[in-house]
C-alpha cells in the first residue's frame, strides 16, 4: 500500500482487501487526479450527459450469491467463463488453452499473476486512461474483468464464450474491463454475453480493448442484454496492426439506456475491420450507438453495417464515422446504417459521417430511417398471421442482411433467439 | 357448407367512390368468375372483402356464414377462411417462402399443436410438384426477385397449403403463358370440392376454359351488371364489353376504349 493511497479514502480499503499490485493502485490515483480536468465524451446526436452515467459510488467488494445464476441459462461451450458481479463463478475448458500458452483469467488474478503483461497493454494501445471523464472513472473504479492473451501464431479452433452477469440485486455499479491481446499471426473467436440480474438502479462502465497484432484475426461477437435499470457506457475498441483483422458482430439488445462507443483504429497497413451491429430498442429506452473506423495505415479497410429497429416510445441513434487520415493511401471506408420504426412515437436517427483527409481512397455511405412497409404487413397478415408475428417477420427480414454477414453460424443463431425474445417482450408494451 | 355474401357493398379509396353497391352470393363447392373491363373495381372488391386498410367501406356488408366480417382485421378474416391471391403480391426479403407458409398454417392451429416440420415439408414437396415448382423456391425469400409467373404460382401454392374455404383469385392469369396458365388451373381444380369455393377475377375468358365456373358475373362501373353461366364469358370474349354495356344501356366510359 502506497502512502499516497492512504489519502484516497474511496479506494483505500478496497485496494488493500483485494491485494492489487501497487502500480495499479497508483494508476487509479492518477485517474482520480485527472478526473476534475476531464469532460464527458460527446457523440453526435446522442444526448446522454444528464443520465446517471458517472460513477459515484466508492470502490467496494461485492460478494454475490451464486444461487442468483439459477434463473439464467447458459449455452454449452467448449471454453466457457462465467462471472457474476465481481466474481468468477466458473471456468471450463481453460486448462486446454493454457497448455498452448494462452492466458484467460479474471481481472484480479491477471493483476497478480500477469502484472507485466497487463501493465504493458492496459489502457495503453487502444483506449487511454485520460481520454475523457468516463475512461478515467473506469480506471479509478474498475472492479472486474477478464484478461485474454493469445501467443504468437496460436490458432484457437473453438470459440471462447463468456457470460458477464451484472449483479443489480444490490446498489453496486458495474465497472468491467476486458483486454484481448492477439499476438502476431494468432486467431481467436470470442463471444461475450452481457446480462443483468436484479432491478436496482445502477451504472455500468464497461471497456473492451482488442489489440490485434500483425497478421492476427479476431472474431469478436457480443450479445448485450443489460437490464432496464442499468445505465451503461460501453466502449469497445480495436487497435489493429499490419494485415490484422477484426470481425465485430454485436447485438445491442439491452433494456436500459446505453451509449455504445465502438471504434477500430486501423494503424497497420492492410488492417481490416468489419463491424456488424443489430440493435433493438423497446419501451422508453434510449440506445445511442457511435461506430467509428479510422483508416491510418495504407490499404486499410473499414466497413460498418448497422441495422436497428425501434418499438414503442424508444430511441435508437446510429452514428457511423469513417475517418481516413492523411497518408492512408488506398484506404476503403464504407458504411450503411438503417433504422426501422414500428411506432409513431419511436425516435430514430442514422447519421453517416465521412471524414477524408487523403486522396486515392474509396469511400461510401448509405443511411435511412423508415417505417414498416404497410403492404408487406398486409400481405403477411392476409395469410392469417397475427399482426405481431407479421411485424416480427418483417423485422427479421430487415435485420437479415446484417445477420447473414455474421461469420459464425452459432452466433447468428444465438442472436436470432435473443432478437425474437427482445421483440416479443418489447411488443407487450406496444 | 359455408356461404359468402356481399350485400350492397360501397367502397371508396382516397375519397373516390369505386364500388357502388355490389351484391354477390356464393357457397363452398361453387366457382364464380367476375369479369369486367380494367379499372372497374374488381381488385377493389377483392381487397375490400379481404380487409385491406386503405379501402374504406362506406356502406354494405360482407357476410361469412351470415356473420358480418367487416369489423375484423385482415388476419382474422384469413383465419376465418378467406384467401386472396393478389394481383401484385408484396416481396418480403429475409423471410423464406417455406417458413412463411408454415407460419401461416400454424397460425390456424393451437399453439401447442403446430404442424411438424416433417409433415409440413412432405406436403410442401407434393404441392410444389403439382405446380411444377423447383425445390429451391421454398428456400427463397418470399416473392423477392420472383418473376411475374413465379409470383402467381406462389400465390396458388400458398392457397393449396392453407386450404381456405373461399379463395379470391385476382387476375391470377395475367402475365402467364399458356403452359403456366394450365399449371395454375391444375392447382385450382385440385382444390375443387364441397369444402372450397373460389371467386375468380379475370379480364379474359381464356382462363375459364381451364377452370370452368358455375356462375359468371360481369362488373362495370362499380356494380355487377349481369350474371350467367360459362357461355356469358364466351360471349364477352367474342363481342367485347362495350357491346354488353350498350345493350344494357349503361353510361360508363371504359378505360381502354378507343376515343
Ligand atoms: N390506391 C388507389 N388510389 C386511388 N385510386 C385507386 C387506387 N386503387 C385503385 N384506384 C382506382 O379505383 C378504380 C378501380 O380500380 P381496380 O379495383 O384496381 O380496378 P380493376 O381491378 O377492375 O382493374 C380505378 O379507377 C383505379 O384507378
Ligand atoms: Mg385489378
Amino acid at each position: 500500500m502506497t502512502v499516497e493511497a492512504e489519502s484516497y479514502p474511496e479506494i483505500k480499503d478496497y485496494t488493500k482487501a483485494v491485494d492489487e499490485p501497487e502500480w495499479f493502485t497508483a494508476l487509479r490515483i492518477k485517474a482520480l487526479k485527472a478526473i476534475p480536468q476531464l469532460k464527458l465524451p460527446s457523440f453526435e446526436k446522442i444526448k446522454y450527459q444528464r443520465w446517471p452515467i458517472q460513477l459515484k459510488r466508492p470502490l467496494k467488494q461485492q460478494f454475490s450469491k451464486p444461487e442468483l445464476l439459477a434463473e439464467l441459462s447458459f449455452e454449452r461451450a467448449q471454453h466457457l467463463i462465467v462471472q457474476l458481479g465481481q466474481q468468477l463463478v466458473s471456468a471450463e475448458g481453460i486448462s486446454e488453452l493454457e497448455e498452448k500458452g494462452v492466458i484467460v483469467c479474471d481481472w484480479q488474478t491477471a493483476l497478480r499473476r500477469h502484472s507485466d503483461l497487463v501493465k504493458k497493454y492496459f489502457m495503453k494501445r487502444a483506449v487511454k486512461l485520460d481520454e475523457d471523464l468516463l475512461t478515467a472513472q473506469h480506471v479509478a473504479y474498475l472492479t472486474s474483468g477478464l484478461f485474454i492473451y493469445v501467443p504468437k501464431n496460436t490458432v484457437l479452433t473453438e470459440p471462447l464464450t463468456t457470460y458477464f452477469v451484472q449483479d443489480a440485486t444490490e446498489k453496486f455499479d458495474y465497472v468491467h474491463h476486458v483486454t484481448i491481446i492477439a499476438q502476431e499471426g494468432s486467431e481467436l473467436s470470442y463471444l461475450e454475453n452481457l446480462t443483468t440480474i436484479g432491478q436496482e438502479k445502477t451504472t455500468a462502465n464497461i471497456i473492451v480493448e482488442v489489440i490485434a497484432e500483425d497478421n492476427s484475426h479476431v472474431k469478436f461477437a457480443s450479445v448485450d442484454r443489460l437490464g432496464s435499470n442499468t445505465t451503461t457506457y460501453l466502449n469497445r475498441r480495436g487497435h489493429l496492426g499490419k494485415n490484422a483483422k477484426i470481425d465485430w458482430s454485436m447485438g445491442m439488445m439491452n433494456d436500459g439506456n446505453i451509449v455504445g462507443d465502438f471504434d477500430s483504429d486501423l494503424t497497420g497497413d492492410g488492417a481490416h475491420s468489419e463491424v456488424k451491429i443489430v440493435a433493438i430498442s423497446t419501451g422508453k429506452q434510449v440506445q445511442g450507438i457511435d461506430t467509428r473506423v479510422t483508416n491510418i495505415g495504407r490499404h486499410t479497410i473499414g466497413h460498418i453495417l448497422q441495422h436497428g429497429v425501434i418499438l414503442s416510445r424508444s430511441t435508437l441513434t446510429f452514428n457511423g464515422i469513417g475517418h481516413i487520415l492523411k497518408g492512408a493511401k488506398g484506404a476503403d471506408a464504407q458504411q450503411e446504417s438503417r433504422v426501422l420504426m414500428l411506432s409513431t412515437k419511436a425516435k430514430g436517427d442514422a447519421n453517416p459521417i465521412l471524414l477524408i483527409d487523403d486522396n486515392y481512397v474509396t469511400a461510401g455511405h448509405a443511411a435511412s430511417v423508415g417505417r414498416v412497409n404497410q403492404e408487406q404487413l398486409y400481405y403477411l397478415m392476409s395469410r392469417g398471421l397475427p399482426k405481431k408475428i407479421a411485424e416480427r417477420l418483417v423485422i427479421r427480414g430487415f435485420l437479415g442482411p446484417v445477420l447473414a454477414e455474421i461469420p459464425s453460424q452459432l452466433i447468428r443463431k444465438q442472436l436470432m433467439v435473443t432478437i425474437e425474445r427482445k421483440l416479443v417482450d418489447g411488443q407487450k408494451d406496444e | 357448407m359455408t356461404t359468402l355474401e356481399v350485400k350492397n357493398l360501397h367502397v371508396s379509396i382516397d375519397g373516390k367512390n369505386i364500388l357502388k353497391g355490389v351484391n354477390l352470393k356464393m357457397k363452398t363447392g361453387e366457382i364464380h368468375a367476375i369479369m369486367g373491363p380494367n379499372g372497374t373495381g374488381k381488385s377493389t372488391l377483392s381487397e375490400a372483402i379481404m380487409g385491406h386498410p386503405a379501402y374504406q367501406v362506406t356502406d354494405g356488408e360482407v357476410l361469412l356464414d351470415g356473420v358480418n366480417i367487416l369489423d375484423k382485421p385482415v388476419d382474422e378474416r384469413a383465419r376465418a377462411g378467406l384467401f386472396l391471391a393478389m394481383q401484385y403480391p408484396a416481396e418480403i426479403p429475409g423471410v423464406t417462402n417455406a417458413e412463411f407458409i408454415r407460419g401461416a398454417i400454424n397460425a390456424r392451429r393451437p399453439d401447442d399443436d403446430p404442424l411438424s416440420v416433417r409433415a409440413f415439408l412432405k406436403k410442401l414437396d407434393e404441392t410444389m410438384a403439382v405446380l411444377d415448382m423447383t425445390d429451391e423456391m421454398a428456400e427463397r425469400y418470399l416473392n423477392e426477385g420472383f418473376s411475374g409467373g413465379e409470383k402467381k404460382r406462389n400465390e396458388i401454392l400458398q392457397m393449396m397449403m392453407i386450404k381456405p374455404k373461399f379463395a379470391i383469385l385476382d387476375e391470377i392469369d395475367s402475365g402467364l403463358d399458356i403452359d403456366a396458365l394450365k399449371v395454375v388451373s391444375r392447382g385450382v381444380n385440385k382444390m375443387r370440392g364441397s369444402e372450397f369455393g373460389s371467386l375468380i377475377i379475370t379480364h379474359y375468358q381464356r382462363l375459364l376454359n381451364y377452370i370452368v365456373p358455375d356462375v359468371v358475373h360481369v362488373m362495370m362501373g362499380g356494380r355487377i351488371v349481369k350474371q350467367g353461366g360459362p357461355e356469358l364469358a364466351e360471349r364477352l370474349e367474342n363481342e367485347g364489353y362495350a357491346r354488353l354495356r350498350d345493350e344494357l344501356g349503361l353510361k360508363i366510359k371504359l378505360v381502354d376504349e378507343e376515343a
